[in-house]
């Protein structure tokens, strides 16, 4: 899907259990692989099966942020806007008209949706609160983060499972090569709520999923029994490579390859039987010009789900690529975790790595393959 | 270039079920904004909605145990595909862009009030698989066998017009030559009550471009087009609708709830969509305002198609006094409007539009259809988040 236009990295800025910062931050994050999975500290966790996940300090991206400025803001939005800035600012890019927006999350803010409902539930019509329904929609993110870094062309919100980062990381590139944007902030957040969290625990959606195995985020191991959920935000900013080259912008790496499909299966399924036929993998390495043989990587999404795993490795072989390796025991599961697989495609290519495909399947079948490499 | 034409319509509305039926409704001008039944509005400002008669609901054929929006956005999903009358193996390529924002939030409202209430595990959890919009893209994908491309877009009451952009971008990138592209919202409590929070609904049904406008109607719908390579459409022999001459999609960038006071990104989305079109501010007969009937919006949308067009010089109207506003369909469901306007020759009215604002300089089409033959029509779609989006259509 790359026509035309090419598209490189010039920033990145995250906020995650690993760390708050740009390219150094994430980079040392790699390099360093700190244990940031634990047990929850944030809520209450009694008689839950799942006691784990990647916790984000708030202080952090406090520390990034004008308490004054943002006290009106959710968490969530605090965390996006610390991130993007961080980008924005390490990239040295300025906003208008073509700068765009995308922003990738599977839960968006619940938390100010329970807080809205809540109010309701308490007081009756008197109780619901003018100042919080915006945040309840999923695009309250975007909305908050285009104000800031001054976005006026297309600002998109993409929900999508396990996922999202990648995908946003797609459109991103989309809409530069459509002409949509000349430069566009792109990335993943989520966070953890205690609603969401305790449900999926219910639901045997996260580890151990019911099982008696210990939990744990164990992606592609024989003993893997479900993922651990993380919080962050993460994002990268793409920008149209002469564009970037004109302004005189330090470029990470380019987006040499992205493709995105879907496999028609039942919601919430991850059947290991189903094929994709539209080979996306291979499609995006095709785009790129690079044979699966030749990758120095693939940051697969593999994040604990058996299944998930399973398909994935399958869906890979398929296209030709071998041993995915996932970044979840490090980040842990949420939004802004395939935009840091982008991230170390990109400081992989910065070193002078050979390309590396960034690939992702969710339950459901959305699929996502990126080839990132040294910029030409 | 790539053309992109229209080669399938489906709609779920206020009206029923089908293009045909929805059609009709517009064309007669008659209001589907009544009481609403499908949540209790006791204590609210506002208790009226245009929503999708229960029996309608219940006649569409999905399953009982999906979500209402679910429901919705498959009976207008498999009308637009049949429509296209295509085979099995164009789907296998074929993008779904999905534009939603509530979900199934309804149904996950119904089980956060009975474990809220009563303190205990509902078993109704069930009903979490499907809260998230992205819900209504993996079942559409499931159940109609599309292979290409899934994106669920949230750009609030713009969503459904984004997602028709998105997709003949991709179509026009050679990614894909079909895409099946629109919105879907079913009516949640928290929408209801989040509009009346911010004191945005009309006690009464909405009066778009009337002085005594007091606010918006909400309501609930599914639109979805086929949008495909014209020539991949000639070669099946595929009929066409029209052609999506061009998207203008731009962000606000100045408050969460409230548009630009002086529309500038509206009036940026209005002239990227006639420059991508390649048309003049002239060729434009007709646009489909985003016309919600609140005093601000109006007024905004007002000023920048006088900007964009020049006082009076197109016909207006806001298909949301008719179908209420559907939300994240809203932009679909008012592109096929759009569209059907211009096969018809026919320009839905804007009812309840009594008494016209003057600070609206321009030809409101009040209360009843009105015929007139143009060539090319313009649909806004803005949300909160100051997102805008101008489609362009052509017969």
């Amino acid at each position: 899907m790359m026509s035309g236009r090419r598209v490189v990295i010039t920033g990145m800025g995250s906020v995650s259990a690993a760390g708050a910062g740009g390219t150094a931050v994430v980079a040392e994050a790699l390099e360093r692989r700190p244990c940031t999975i634990a047990p929850l500290q944030a809520f209450d966790v009694d008689g839950c099966t799942s006691r784990l996940a990647a916790e984000v300090d708030e202080a952090r991206f406090m520390a990034l942020l004008d308490p004054d400025s943002v006290r009106r803001l959710s968490r969530i939005c605090r965390m996006t806007l610390a991130a993007c800035r961080l980008a924005v600012d390490e990239a040295g890019l300025e906003g208008g008209a073509r700068l765009g927006l995308v922003v990738g999350s599977e839960f968006g803010d619940f938390r100010s949706g329970a807080e809205f409902f809540d109010g309701f539930l308490r007081r009756g019509p008197a109780g619901l609160s003018p100042m919080v329904f915006p945040s309840t929609v999923m695009n309250s993110m975007a909305a908050v983060v285009a104000i800031a870094i001054d976005a006026k062309a297309s600002s998109v919100t993409l929900n999508q499972a396990t996922v999202a980062g990648d995908l946003a990381v797609a459109r991103a590139a989309a809409l530069i090569a459509a002409g949509r944007a000349e430069a566009v902030v792109a990335g993943g957040v989520d966070e953890l709520f205690s609603n969401v969290y305790l449900s999926l625990a219910r639901l045997g959606a996260l580890s151990p999923m019911g099982g008696d195995a210990p939990e744990g985020c164990r992606p592609y191991a024989p003993d893997h029994n479900g993922p651990v959920l993380g919080e962050g935000a993460t994002f990268l900013v793409l920008e149209e490579r002469e564009a970037a080259r004109a302004r005189g912008a330090a470029i990470h790496a380019e987006v040499l390859g992205a493709a995105w499909g879907a496999i028609p299966v039942a919601p919430h399924t991850a059947p290991a039987g189903r094929r994709d036929k539209r080979a996306i993998a291979r499609r995006a390495l095709g785009q790129a010009g690079v044979e699966a043989g030749s990758l120095a990587r693939c940051y697969g999404s593999g994040n604990g789900d058996p299944a998930l795993d399973d398909w994935e490795q399958r869906l890979l072989a398929a296209d030709g690529v071998r041993d995915p390796e996932s970044l979840a025991p490090l980040f842990g599961q949420h939004g802004g975790l395939g935009v840091l697989r982008v991230a170390a495609a990109a400081l992989d290519a910065r070193a002078g790595r050979a390309p590396a495909l960034v690939h992702g399947i969710a339950r459901g079948g959305c699929r996502t393959a990126l080839v990132i490499g040294q910029a030409a | 270039m790539t053309r992109v034409v229209v080669s399938g319509l489906g709609v779920v509305s206020p009206y029923g079920a089908g293009v045909k039926t929805f059609w009709a409704g517009l064309a007669s001008g008659e209001c589907a904004i009544r009481p609403l039944t499908v949540i209790d509005t006791a204590g609210f400002r506002s208790r009226i909605a245009a929503e999708v008669p229960a029996e309608v609901v219940g006649a569409l054929g999905a399953s009982r145990r999906r979500s209402r929006a679910d429901r919705l956005a498959l009976a207008a999903a498999r009308e637009a595909l049949a429509d296209a009358d295509l085979a099995t193996r164009d789907r296998t390529d074929m993008a779904l862009f999905v534009g939603a924002v509530g979900g199934g939030m309804l149904e996950g409202e119904g089980w956060y009030c009975e474990e809220a209430l009563r303190l205990r595990p509902s078993p109704r959890i069930r009903a979490l698989r499907s809260i998230l919009p992205a819900s209504h893209a993996e079942m559409l994908g499931w159940r109609l066998g599309l292979g290409g491309p899934r994106e669920t877009v949230i750009m609030a009451c713009a969503s459904g017009a984004a997602s028709i952009a998105f997709g003949a971008d991709l179509i026009r990138s050679g990614a894909t030559p079909l895409a099946l592209a629109g919105g879907v919202d079913a009516i949640t409590r928290i929408c209801f009550m989040g509009f009346n929070a911010l004191k945005l609904l009309d006690p009464e049904p909405c009066r778009p471009f009337d002085r005594g406008r007091r606010g918006m109607s909400i309501g609930e719908a599914a639109a979805f087009v086929v949008l495909e390579d014209s020539e991949h459409c000639r070669r099946r022999g595929g009929r066409t609708f029209g052609e999506l001459l061009g998207a203008g999609v731009t962000t606000d960038a100045h408050h969460v709830t409230a548009p630009h006071p002086e529309g500038e990104g509206m009036i940026r989305a209005m002239r990227e969509a006639l420059a991508a079109a390649g048309r003049e501010p002239g060729d434009i007969g007709y646009v489909n305002a985003h016309g919600t009937g609140t005093p601000q919006n109006d007024r905004v949308e007002a000023l920048a198609m006088t900007r964009v067009f020049g006082e009076g010089r197109v016909l207006v109207s806001s298909t949301k006094s008719l179908v209420g506003h559907t939300m994240a369909a809203a932009g679909s469901v008012e592109a096929v409007a759009t569209l059907l306007a211009l096969q018809h020759g026919l320009i839905p009215p804007t009812a309840n539009l009594i008494d016209p604002d003057p600070d609206v300089p321009f030809d409101c089409v009040a209360q009843t259809a009105r015929p007139a033959e143009v060539r090319a029509a313009l649909s806004n779609s803005f949300g909160f988040g100051g997102h805008n989006v101008s489609l362009i259509f052509g017969r």
